[in-house]
């Protein structure tokens, strides 16, 4: 058989790495806590399928509104990153630029907009930056790397002494160019998940009503506003125009402005000079009771909280990457030509469009309801997002394979000829998502499970700033520490950088 | 290009629009809010009466402003963005913490004397009782929301107290429902074997018909404690002109209209000052929930 | 405005492999030289290292044409100018083709005979079509000197001979690597042959026969 080289010849490490997490996950399951603890599970959900089959759309007037406030907020986030990001990738060489990016997208866009929300209220500013602002580092990292991989071959052939200016736009922008649309398009969709999950804080987008009825019980609403939103999602490139985008920019704005009043200067002033200074540092009266102060604090903090939450979250993030793996690996096949045909192949993307933009942090919240508190609501929920996200990555790949004259079929395709020939793409994006994975597991605590959002929220919820600032932090860092580790681990298996999935 | 130049263009128009609205001042809306304790859905009904009650008093535009969370409310509070709010005992006692000048102006009849109430699902055959019920051990149990003073603050301090450990070590799990009416619905259906809820929610709930007392039952009472107030900010004078906050003191303790009071629910509302919620601070700063 | 290559006891990379080693090599002002050698040889390290002595003065041919696929023929010739305009004029003329430059690359185009695509986008053309635009896009340039890596490797015997005639008439000095030994030795007046990671000849064309040349091919 002719097996493709590569994977012969990474066989061993993909392998090898493969069990090696898989066993850190089984390990991580003898620490974590997973049970069904409500008494009748089965009763509530069956009133959510109920519900589901039977959506009440009779609140028009609420669903457009949310439906607007959702795409007005994604919108103008999403153009303010994409923006920034490109300048940012102009100079993203710079030491300085790459390593405040990382920064910036360690930190999830719910912590974002806790912060913003602290000091500017309900001001549709608090949605727009939380969403600019990761967006700018994530589409500035992604965009550096499309022009790295972009042919250099063009810009070198020019005449000696063109302005870089000219060079940029005539060699090495139209290279780019629809990739950089692609993944701009992609970066929407992400901001619609993002900008509908805000409402879960209070902004008056989809994720506003969603957490009320679901709390309240009221699925047929609920399933209402999700139809609606994977309708808007599923339609994206019916609507999305370059022609129209001015036009949509525009409406937004119109949409927002009314709740733009004035903002209190003096408030963002307050957070940053007073709220986020350590409690024992703030009250202190000289450097050395300061210091000393904030000694014990920090110790407090983190053998109280952070450490808890640490592990929680690490223990967590491992069993849910193990498992989306392999949830994608049993999903692909469903958009793939080898294994369907045209109709097959057109449900199984409409399964994994509902699966992957039903954001995470809905799932969680909808799962917790039906089971009760413990991690299995959330690694349940990681694992269907994320596993239909790779899934659906691996599909388009697999689709691309141009197999020998007489393959086999069934499972004999799958494992032989399909399988092999995906996983080094599969490990890459999986080890891809990992960091993504961490930064949703930490704010999932926000729902109640003890990862580090639990502790975060609770330091907002107390008024405690200074703690929530140092959680947040905390989580950052770790994030940053997988992001390399991943890169580390992705260049040991000569894993080619992919780009679309970050 | 033509995406560079149209973004370039609105930044400008949101500049422009953003200084109107700057010199737009001076008619500036009183607005208010409330911690979002019970059925979200309605809360713009529960407090749209209010508003358009305190409108017609203070002769000035008010504006209720629903908001998600009870920290949300303290962060509206302090930053000037609502002036008077609804809160619970914790709640206020934070805000006012946070607001030089700012002061409770009045509670509800029943706040003087607040509970609340254990509840537990029937199938842990947990029976009523005088005495604290040692029988919640090892339970999952739900608080109300993080910020709850009933919900939250009195259980925690009872359980701390009884059991010499914390809630976490205490129960087989611990959550945090969000609000009080999603605590007996949680409790009901089984997600939780025990809660701990607002006794004043409780009771409206079971006048309503909302509970099925088959599967959900008080266990234990707590003693009494003061509770929700009626906070304002201190420079509202500043604003709205002399006397203004002593008005706002009368047009609540004026409300006697059924319609109005069931929104809170209470029976009318009394005259309080900051000094009413010390126990509560103490309380607080026991099991660590302010510094 | 004058020049020469001069490489002395010079050892070539190529990815960290010696291709070329201890080479001496000049070449004056008015030579049309011509590249030699099986593939692999280290012609085009050599034609790299040549262009990057004098850059100033060269057009390039890439072996791989090197242009931007996304736009039009038109925007990839007048690349050949970009150095020679300020980057407003450039910024415009991406935009909206200003008429001047437009009826000079047509002129050039219509030699090359591909006037017809102009406005085609680089990526819907053929192999030949696009080797002619990366011709185009060095003629373009009017450098003194032409350095061309197997620039007509696609094209048929009948335009290849036309463009090689055009880049001779064209251009004060010629270097190209070629892989057709006959028209090598029809339009160079100087062959340089490499084998075995140096100069195994270096002749004026008029000495030597298509026989002469035999032995470079041969492992």
């Amino acid at each position: 058989m002719n097996k493709p080289a590569l994977f012969v010849y990474h066989r061993s490490r993909a392998v090898k790495t493969s069990l090696l997490f898989i066993f850190i996950a089984l390990v991580c399951v003898l620490f974590s806590d997973i049970a069904i603890t409500t008494l009748h599970p089965w009763q509530e959900m069956k009133r959510l399928a109920g519900g589901l089959l039977s959506p009440d759309f009779s609140d028009v007037r609420n669903i457009a509104h949310a439906l607007m406030q959702t795409l007005a907020f994604a919108f103008l986030g999403v153009s303010i990153g994409a923006v920034f990001g490109f300048v940012l990738a102009l100079v993203f060489d710079y030491r300085l630029v790459h390593m405040s990016c990382a920064v910036l997208r360690s930190v999830h866009e719910l912590f974002w907009a806790l912060i913003f929300l602290q000091f500017f209220g309900l001001h549709p500013l608090t949605g727009v930056l939380a969403i600019a602002i990761p967006f700018s580092a994530i589409c500035a990292k992604v965009y550096a790397e499309i022009l790295e991989e972009a042919d250099r071959s063009p810009y070198n052939a020019l005449p000696s002494g063109s302005g870089s200016v000219s060079r940029f736009f005539y060699a090495r922008l139209p290279l780019v160019w629809v990739h950089f649309k692609t993944y701009t398009q992609y970066r929407l969709e992400c901001g619609l998940r993002t900008s509908t999950v805000l409402g879960f804080i209070g902004l008056p987008t989809l994720g506003f009503y969603l957490e009320v009825f679901f709390k309240q019980g009221l699925y047929s609403q609920a399933a209402a506003l999700l139809f609606t939103f994977y309708i808007l999602i599923a339609s994206i490139r019916w609507w999305l125009r370059p022609r129209l985008i001015l036009v949509y920019l525009i409406a937004s704005l119109y949409l927002l402005l009314p709740d733009a009043v004035s903002i209190d200067w003096s408030n963002v002033k307050r957070f940053f000079s007073e709220d986020i200074i350590p409690y024992p540092v703030r009250m202190a009266e000289d450097s050395y009771s300061a210091m000393q102060g904030l000694l014990t604090w920090l110790h407090e903090l983190f053998w109280t909280q952070a450490f808890d939450g640490i592990i929680q979250t690490l223990v967590l993030t491992q069993i849910a990457l193990v498992l989306s793996g392999m949830l994608a690996l049993m999903l692909f096949p469903l958009i793939t030509s080898h294994f369907q045909g045209y109709v097959g192949q057109k449900l199984g993307h409409g399964f994994l469009v509902i699966l992957r933009s039903t954001p995470e942090y809905l799932l969680a919240y909808i799962f917790l309801q039906l089971w009760g508190p413990s991690m299995l609501p959330a690694v349940i929920a990681l694992m269907l997002h994320n596993g239909a996200i790779i899934g659906h990555l691996c599909g388009r790949y697999a689709n691309a394979i141009v197999l020998p004259n007489n393959p086999a079929k069934g499972l004999n395709l799958f494992a032989w000829e399909i399988v092999p020939r995906i996983y080094p793409q599969f490990l890459a994006f999986l080890f891809y998502r990992w960091e993504i994975i961490f930064r949703e597991t930490a704010i999932l605590g926000m729902l109640g499970i003890y990862t580090l959002g639990f502790y975060v929220d609770s330091a907002f919820e107390e008024i405690r700033f200074d703690r929530a600032i140092v959680l947040i932090a905390i989580t950052a860092l770790i994030n940053i520490g997988i992001d390399s580790l991943s890169r580390r681990i992705r260049r040991y298996l000569r894993l080619k950088t992919v780009v679309q999935c970050s | 290009m033509s995406l560079m130049k149209s973004l370039l263009f609105i930044f400008f128009l949101f500049a422009q629009v953003n200084l109107y609205a700057r010199a737009d001042n001076p008619t500036r809306d009183f607005v208010f809010t409330a911690i979002p304790d019970q059925d979200e859905t309605k809360l713009q009904e529960r407090f749209g009466k209010v508003a358009a009650y305190l409108e017609k008093q203070l002769g000035v535009n008010v504006k209720y402003i629903p908001v998600k969370s009870y920290a949300a409310a303290i962060s509206a509070f302090r930053n000037n963005q609502v002036q008077l709010a609804w809160f619970g005992g914790l709640s206020g006692v934070k805000a006012r913490d946070l607001v030089s000048g700012s002061e409770a102006l009045a509670q509800g009849i029943e706040d003087q004397q607040f509970e609340t109430y254990f509840i537990a699902n029937t199938a842990t055959g947990l029976q009523r009782s005088e005495t604290f019920p040692e029988g919640i051990r090892d339970k999952v149990f739900t608080f109300g929301s993080k910020g709850s003073t009933s919900g939250r603050l009195m259980p925690e301090y009872y359980v701390r107290k009884h059991f010499k450990s914390s809630p976490k070590e205490v129960f087989a799990r611990v959550g945090f429902s969000g609000d009080h009416s999603r605590t007996i619905a949680l409790v009901q259906s089984g997600a939780y074997e025990v809660g701990a809820v607002n006794f004043k929610v409780w009771q409206s709930e079971q006048q309503q018909g909302k509970i099925d007392n088959k599967k959900v039952s008080v266990i234990w009472k707590t003693p009494t404690y003061p509770d929700y107030q009626w906070s304002v900010r201190g420079d509202v004078d500043n604003t709205w002109g002399n006397g203004f906050k002593e008005k706002i003191r009368l047009a609540l303790l004026a409300m006697n209209d059924a319609d109005l009071l069931a929104a809170f629910p209470r029976s009318g509302f009394i005259a309080a000052s900051n000094e009413d919620y010390r126990p509560i601070k103490n309380v607080a700063k026991e099991i660590g929930l302010i510094d | 405005m004058s020049f020469s290559f001069e490489l002395n006891s010079a050892t070539l990379r190529y990815k960290d492999i010696d291709v070329l080693s201890n080479i001496d090599l000049s070449i004056n002002p008015g030579e049309h030289v011509a590249l030699l050698g099986k593939s692999g040889a280290g012609k085009s390290t050599l034609l790299t290292t040549l262009y990057q002595q004098q850059q100033t003065y060269c057009a390039l041919v890439p072996q791989n044409v090197a242009l931007v696929e996304a736009l039009s023929v038109y925007h990839n010739v007048y690349m050949g100018q970009l150095n020679q305009h300020n980057t407003l004029t450039n910024l415009l003329n991406l935009l909206w083709p200003q008429r001047k430059p437009v009826a000079e690359v047509r002129q050039l185009l219509k030699l090359l005979e591909l006037d017809e695509v102009i406005f085609k986008a680089t990526g819907e053309l053929s192999g030949g079509q696009k080797q002619r635009v990366a011709i185009a896009r060095a003629m373009f340039q009017g450098n003194q000197v032409l350095l061309g890596d197997e620039p007509i490797s696609a094209l048929d015997s009948v335009l290849a001979e036309k463009v090689m005639q055009l880049l001779h008439a064209q251009h004060k000095t010629v270097v190209l690597a070629m892989h057709d030994v006959d028209m090598a030795l029809c339009f160079a007046d100087r062959i340089v042959g490499l084998k075995n990671g140096a100069i195994a000849i270096d002749q004026p064309a008029k000495n030597l026969s298509a026989d002469d040349l035999q032995f470079l091919y041969l492992s």
